[in-house]
């Protein structure tokens, strides 16, 4: 249950740490819509807190240090929830709850930012079909990259 | 169907109950019931808490039945022949009476008795019989006995 002002880690390698999420990428006012995130769902949100960008690397190349753009504190982007604390019931009837919540930081196509993820991940996002990696449903780069997915 | 056990109390967990919680160093706990949750999440030993399966274990509750029905169980003798003497034979001769016994006791020695001396006079018979010319040893061998 991720809704405005929520407060998720980042466990990507993108560098930021705790985002606050600023909007709910959903239709609020269809009728089953909840207008809150929560696994698989896509967020818009600002970064709280961000690993410090090291001095030399600015100044030796200031445009293109490497693949990766570096994320500052203040930077809007978009995320896709991936852990929620809130309880989530399954088909099967078992009901999974996380230690805290966690989201992945996105482009603006959707893809991943960073290229590694650090902790666990729920099942949950294998159920959104789609999107720009194709086979394994929208978030298959992250549910492949993830170590475990419960 | 998968039965699983409550991380805290050891109970079965069916299908559709409890809830598994995820903790963020990814190891997964499963629990019965939000007693047991929040117990767990309150960081309470289940050793110190009574009603738990890891505590009644530890201080061997409920195992008192299992231990009498162990030792209800006893030897039965059962009789059977063995090899050289089967069953009929032996009971024959454990219900046979102590005059008939002494009797067989009887028959045998005298017949072993006679049996032995007939032996030793055929023995005395045949030496008699068989009586060559006595050559000492010393003479056989070539000694002063034979000059």
């Amino acid at each position: 249950m991720i809704g405005l002002k929520g407060l998720l880690n980042v466990i990507d390698n993108t560098g930021a740490l705790k985002v606050e999420c600023i909007n709910v990428l959903k239709v609020k006012t269809r009728l089953k819509s909840t207008g809150t995130a929560t696994v698989g769902d896509e967020i818009v949100c600002v970064v709280n807190k961000a690993r410090p960008i090291p001095a030399n690397e600015v100044i030796k190349n200031p445009s293109s240090s490497s693949n990766i753009q570096k994320i500052r504190k203040g930077d809007v982007r978009r995320a896709v929830v991936v852990r929620v604390k809130k309880t989530v019931q399954r088909v099967d009837g078992s009901v999974v709850r996380f230690d805290d919540n966690a989201a992945v930081l996105l482009n603006n196509k959707g893809e991943m930012l960073g290229t590694r993820i650090v902790g666990p991940v729920a099942a949950e996002l294998r159920k959104s079909k789609g999107g720009a990696a194709g086979a394994g449903g929208r978030w298959g780069k992250i549910l492949m990259l993830a170590p475990k997915v419960v | 169907m998968r039965v699983d056990r409550c991380d805290f109390s050891g109970y079965k967990v069916y299908p559709s109950r409890g809830k598994v919680y995820v903790r963020g160093d990814s190891k997964t706990f499963r629990f019965l019931n939000h007693k047991s949750e929040s117990l767990f999440l309150q960081r309470k030993n289940p050793r110190k808490i009574a009603w738990t399966q890891v505590y009644r274990r530890m201080h061997k509750k409920g195992i008192t039945e299992e231990v009498a029905k162990k030792r209800s169980r006893k030897n039965v003798k059962v009789q059977r022949g063995i090899v050289g003497a089967d069953l009929a034979s032996i009971l024959a001769k454990r219900t046979a009476k102590p005059e008939v016994r002494a009797a067989a006791r009887a028959a045998a020695i005298t017949k072993a008795k006679t049996e032995k001396r007939d032996k030793e006079t055929a023995k005395v018979a045949n030496r008699g019989q068989s009586n060559a010319p006595k050559v000492s040893k010393q003479a056989m061998k070539g000694g002063k006995g034979g000059r």
